[in-house]
């Protein structure tokens, strides 16, 4: 048998934003019939990539040959038209149109009057439909029907325009499993009908239950590529986190400098069978006074929600959190806040600071009424904080009555840091407080998190930086899909077990103290 | 990024564009006067400047509101309904007296402000769909309790619309201490330096634990008592109450004079001194066109353009 | 579309009744000024009754053969009344209140609906009241076109129409019968009349438009200025702007005019309110009565009660009381009389000298 057609050869694919190299060099090639995952940690350069090759940028250097031609694609559509279909999280359909209309847009089967024939595009549409395992009546509104089968719908569409490499980016995100298990049957059917499929996933199961080959991108670049079958789940971790096994880690790396905190002590938050729909399966964690706790998860695991459930953001479908003894009422930042429980969040630009106010207003925001008498504000007692805040954090502006939007990033990130403390909390929740900031200011904060934890603060930490969270957190907790999947502790606190944990074949909560006695 | 943007500009139209944004609508004002001091007969005398401050007063005392509920970046199209409500609400009452006519005011335009806040800070309606509703609805509310114009003989009434404390109309004291208050407000309490942090990011205010659905209803609820204190006193001035006409178009008056005076449509930014300033720049701009008998149709192509010279100075604003 | 009206139709009545509640609460309670003094109504005296101006014996006319109907005797027959805008001015409040008093007279039953300013309500009420069983109509349109699909409707059922102070364009005596109304020219030259006799022939006046792109402002606009310009050229027209039939309007306008114009001698104000609207400005400037001629056109009760108190110098009257005058149309049209098809009504006017004995006639 002939090897399967080569369907797509990107070669040395190049894309720069102003101040960061997207794509630096990427290769990547497709069979005909091949399901390839593409993966890499958020930055990576996975939808930079989907949208050169889908005609949304236009790549600076490199080429893309297109079933034997070069081709420059300047819309979707026009890539679409070739031949390249993508199906993005978000279903990027019409929904007040009708599930056969939506099939058929731009390719409505005409009668010989040239005027739409409904009778025939409806009866096809239940018959492409059919084969997708979708049985609705496609007369209905798209928007009544579930996420799952709009998926499918938007995936037959794709599938029926002639394509010839179809895109999934992260397609199961807001499908219940059974809902998954059809599309997995899709796309082995799309295989046997010599379809390339790039699929795009965080979730390693998936990606082991339909995917041949990979390719992994890591900062831009590829840096893996092969069967998917020849990488064991560890290494695929470990090339994604770009942590090799084995490596001798340097002491001192990080300004962490250990451990920290009672171990008998009573926790100063327990949250306790945390769930939200879709996104958080029974969650449980403690942490004590004077205690970092990491958490840790690829992207998409839950360690966001976690924190921001915690921290009152996000709504509870059940689940109970407690702060020091005392049971909170879920659901209300200002509650958790009251509470002593402060959410320096992972988007620091859009949820963090407000860039139209001053570093001195910025400072001031959550702790302001503690500041006012009769809703009056005493200037005197606010200069007072934000002077004592920025000298402490060493908040690098021109004056505190600068704008915090034209701060840098580490500025930005102190800033927060310091509207936080000035609440006086008793929990920190802090989510990726060093991305993005440049290496001294990431020092800095990390010397903050381990005093504030000297201080007797309980600090709950998530990271994408390993070295971060292992050199920082006393105990990680392991989220996968939304559940707990392993805690390490003391000793256990490792790369290589943390990497083992997240990718599901190490030791799991229940194994911890085994490994601990093995050791 | 903002500092780049900024130089690469050329230095002189940049520096233009931020002395239009900072001082545009004072030039404006100062230019008119000089303008009209030359060319238009009568135009200083203490009366032409009485009769322009009585006339701009109502529509400086909806703009305040409106300014407050732009910096939420939001927009309370209810304004002009507000104000025929307080019209037809003060007759209904006016029998019990000025005092007791003006409470029951109150409580509509409260009940207003509260429904539009409500649609907005809970329901999550867009601002602009919520009080787009209150506009119809309030001012056919407006027209059921009142139904045609009724002239009104209260002397306390006509008193606070002609009337005046040392020569200063009571008009025009009324808005001069409403815009000092809302000055204060804004500079001085935590409500507004909370209303700016949620105009400016809504979605760091509230994990910042900000009470934003309070806040958010105040801010609605203040618009309407303002539009109502302006219901009030225009009907005060024509000494009847026309629910029919009072208030029509008044909302885009107050978004223009708001716009005009520097405060942005995307929120987190009030300029109260801006407004009033915005305000008087539509009116004498009215006034001039107007005295020298020009077309009707050339007072709104003259307000077009000083928007467009706004919305361009603000843009330039937004980018940075 | 179709599904809009019906979905805005079928809201309304919530709408409505939520609407109806919160009035009912409100003015359960209520107290104006002078609650026992109101009733100011519909005791029109049958002097302000609507005459025929000028029946010109050359002007067209219908009868109900050239129209293709069956005679009907309007005792017995269902008139429907369709009114454009809801009744929230004295004009559209008389113009109503006369039909019902016409009807009520005459005996004849009759259904009433209001478009509230909408056009597409207006073709749905007419509609409604042909469903009803309306055999002759009569209705005060909002638009003049847009008409077809209710003559479809008539004509199916031979309903005559008779249309009232606004025409509709569409062929008379085949889509309608009559088209009754005042002639706003006219009562623009009335009002220079006045004019000219209240400043001697001479001076500086100043106009207070009514809305921009109004088929009334125009009229009464151009009547106005070519009457002065035939009978008094000492008389110079030196400011136009608009008062948008509004009092609060014409009272900013007449406040700068005031101011820039010190020496201005009268105003010509398109409708009423915004002479009041004038007349409060000039108050509030300290003038006294007389000092300004105003002169307006309409003839609501305060406009004529304006004149008694010296500060009104002259109202042309535009007639409102539409019933007796419709009612009569279909009453002869029916019996198979010949009717005219363009009837212009004889408007009244007030002036110093009869302003205090004819305010009953105002409305």
């Amino acid at each position: 048998m002939a090897p399967p057609a080569e369907v797509l050869a990107v070669r040395g694919l190049s894309k720069t934003f102003p101040g960061v190299r997207a794509l630096d060099d990427v290769d990547l090639t497709l069979h005909a019939g091949e399901v390839h995952a593409l993966i890499g940690e958020n930055g990576a350069g996975k939808s930079t990539l989907i949208k050169l090759l889908t005609g949304v940028y236009r790549p600076d250097a490199g080429e893309v040959v297109f079933q034997g031609r070069t081709v420059s694609f300047g819309t979707p559509l026009e890539a679409q038209k070739a031949g390249i279909s993508t199906i993005y999280q978000e279903v990027n359909l019409i929904p007040l149109l009708s599930v056969a209309r939506n099939l058929f847009l731009g390719r409505e089967p005409r009668n010989r009057f040239g005027v739409l024939d409904m009778a025939r595009m409806n009866r096809e549409a239940e018959e492409t439909l059919g084969t997708y395992g979708v049985r609705v009546d496609v007369r209905r509104p798209l928007r009544t029907l579930g996420v799952g089968a709009q998926q499918m719908v938007a995936l037959a569409r794709a599938v029926a325009t002639d394509a010839r490499i179809v895109i999934m980016d992260e397609p199961t995100s807001s499908l219940e499993p059974r809902e998954v298990e059809t599309l997995f049957a899709v796309i082995r059917r799309l295989r046997d009908a010599g379809i390339a499929v790039v699929y795009v996933s965080h979730r390693l199961d998936e990606l082991y239950a339909v995917c041949s080959t990979v390719t992994v991108l890591r900062d831009g670049r590829r840096v893996h590529h092969g069967r998917l079958a020849d990488l064991d789940r560890l290494s695929l971790v470990s090339t994604m986190l770009g942590r090799e096994l084995g490596e001798v880690r340097a002491e001192g790396l990080t300004k962490f400098t250990g451990d920290h905190g009672a171990a008998d002590a009573e926790p100063v938050l327990a949250a306790t069978e945390l769930t939200v729909p879709h996104k958080l399966h029974g969650v449980s964690l403690t942490v004590r006074p004077g205690e970092v706790v990491g958490l840790g998860g690829l992207l998409g695991s839950g360690r966001t929600e976690t924190a921001k459930a915690v921290a009152g953001a996000l709504p509870l479908r059940s689940g109970t959190v407690t702060v020091a003894g005392v049971p909170l009422r879920t659901g209300s930042t200002p509650a958790a806040l009251r509470a002593g429980v402060s959410l320096l969040p992972e988007d620091r630009k859009s949820e963090g600071i407000v860039p139209g106010l001053s570093v001195r207003e910025n400072i001031a925001l959550a702790v302001l009424p503690r500041l006012s008498r009769f809703g009056l504000v005493s200037e005197s007692r606010v200069d007072s904080i934000v002077d004592t805040f920025i000298e402490r954090l060493r908040i690098k502006a021109s004056s505190p009555h600068q704008k915090v939007g034209e701060l840098s990033g580490g500025n930005q990130q102190k800033v927060l840091l310091a509207r936080w403390l000035a609440m006086n909390p008793k929990v920190l929740l802090l989510d990726e407080p060093t991305r993005g900031i440049d290496v001294g200011a990431k020092a800095e904060v990390q010397k903050l998190v381990d005093e504030l934890a000297a201080d007797g603060l309980g600090v709950l930490l998530i990271s994408s930086d390993l070295e971060e969270l292992i050199e920082g957190s006393d105990r990680v907790v392991v989220l996968k899909d939304g559940s707990v999947v392993g805690e390490l502790a003391g000793d256990d606190v490792t790369e290589e077990k943390l990497m083992r944990t997240i990718a599901g074949d190490g030791p799991a909560r229940d194994t911890v103290k085994e490994a601990v006695v093995d050791g | 990024m903002a500092e780049a943007t900024l130089r690469t500009l050329p230095l002189d139209k940049a520096r233009v564009l931020h002395w239009l944004q900072r001082y545009g609508v004072y030039a404006g004002v100062a230019a008119l006067l000089v303008v009209n001091t030359v060319i238009t007969p009568y135009f200083l005398t203490v009366e032409n400047f009485r009769t322009q401050a009585v006339q701009v007063a109502p529509v400086i005392i909806v703009a305040l509101g409106m300014a407050l509920v732009i910096g939420t970046e939001g927009v309370d199209l209810s304004v002009g309904a507000v104000m025929a409500l307080a019209a037809s609400v003060t007759a209904l009452y006016l029998g019990y007296g000025l005092l007791p006519a003006l409470l029951a005011v109150a409580l509509f335009a409260a009940g207003v402000g509260l429904a539009g806040g409500a649609l907005v800070a809970f329901v999550g309606v867009q601002p602009i769909v919520a009080t787009l509703a209150l506009m119809v609805g309030g001012r056919g509310l407006a027209l059921v309790l009142l139904p045609q114009l009724k002239d009104l003989r209260n002397p306390a009434l006509a008193s606070l619309g002609s009337g005046d404390l040392l020569g200063f109309p009571y008009l025009i004291l009324i808005a001069a201490a409403l815009a000092l208050l809302l000055g204060f407000v804004m500079r001085r309490t935590t409500f507004g330096r909370q209303l700016l942090a949620i105009g400016d990011s809504r979605p760091a205010a509230q994990l910042a634990g900000l009470p934003v659905r309070r806040v958010l209803i105040t801010v609605y609820v203040v618009s309407a008592l303002l539009a109502a204190v302006a219901g009030v006193l225009a009907t005060a001035r024509l000494q009847a109450s026309d629910p029919t006409s009072l208030g029509n178009l008044m909302e885009l008056s107050a978004i223009t004079a708001v716009v005009v005076g520097g405060t942005p449509l995307t929120g987190g930014r009030v300029n109260i001194a801006g407004t009033v300033a915005g305000a008087v720049l539509i009116q004498l701009l009215t006034a001039t066109l107007i005295k020298h008998d020009l077309p009707p149709s050339w007072t709104q192509i003259a307000q077009a353009i000083v928007i467009v010279a706004a919305v361009y100075a603000a843009r330039g604003r937004g980018k940075r | 579309m179709q599904r809009t009206t019906h979905r805005r139709l079928s809201a309304r009545p919530v709408v409505v009744s939520l609407a109806a509640a919160v009035a009912l609460t409100a003015t359960s309670c209520a107290k104006s000024e002078d609650d026992a003094a109101t009733d100011t109504s519909s005791s029109a005296s049958a002097d302000a009754e609507q005459k025929v101006a000028e029946p010109k014996p050359g002007s067209k006319t219908c009868t109900i053969d050239t129209f293709g109907g069956k005679k009907v005797d309007l005792k017995n027959a269902t008139v429907g009344f369709s009114q454009s805008e809801k009744e929230a001015n004295p004009f559209r409040i008389a113009e109503t209140q006369s039909i019902k008093d016409e009807a009520e007279k005459r005996g004849v039953k009759l259904l009433t609906a209001n478009a509230q300013s909408q056009f597409s309500k207006q073709i749905s009420d007419v509609q409604d009241l042909l469903a009803k069983g309306a055999d002759l109509l009569v209705i005060a349109p909002l638009n003049s076109d847009g008409w077809e699909p209710v003559f479809k409707a008539a004509a199916a059922k031979k309903v005559p129409i008779v249309t009232i102070d606004r025409k509709i364009n569409a062929t008379p005596c085949k889509d309608y019968v009559s088209f009754i109304a005042s002639d706003f020219v006219e009562q623009g030259r009335r009002a220079a009349d006045q004019m000219i006799e209240a400043t001697g022939g001479k001076g500086e006046v100043a106009i207070l438009l009514g809305s921009a792109g109004n088929n009334v402002t125009t009229e009464r606009t151009k009547g106005f200025k070519d009457q002065i310009a035939k009978e008094a050229p000492g008389l110079k027209v030196v400011f136009e702007q608009t008062g948008d039939f509004a009092r609060e309007k014409g009272q900013q306008v007449t406040e700068q005019l005031i101011q820039s114009k010190p020496g201005i001698k009268g105003i010509y104000a398109e409708n009423d309110e915004m002479g009041l609207g004038a007349v409060a400005a000039l108050k509030g400037a300290g003038k006294k009565p007389g000092d300004v001629e105003i002169i307006t056109v309409d003839g609501t009760r305060n406009a004529v009660q304006g004149i008694v108190d010296g500060w009104i110098s002259g109202v042309v009257e535009s007639n409102p009381r539409f019933g007796p005058l419709a009612f009569q149309t279909l009453d002869g049209f029916t019996k198979g009389e010949e009717v005219t098809q363009d009837i212009v009504i004889e408007d009244g006017a007030y002036d110093p000298d009869n302003a205090k004995n004819d305010i009953g006639k105002a409305y």
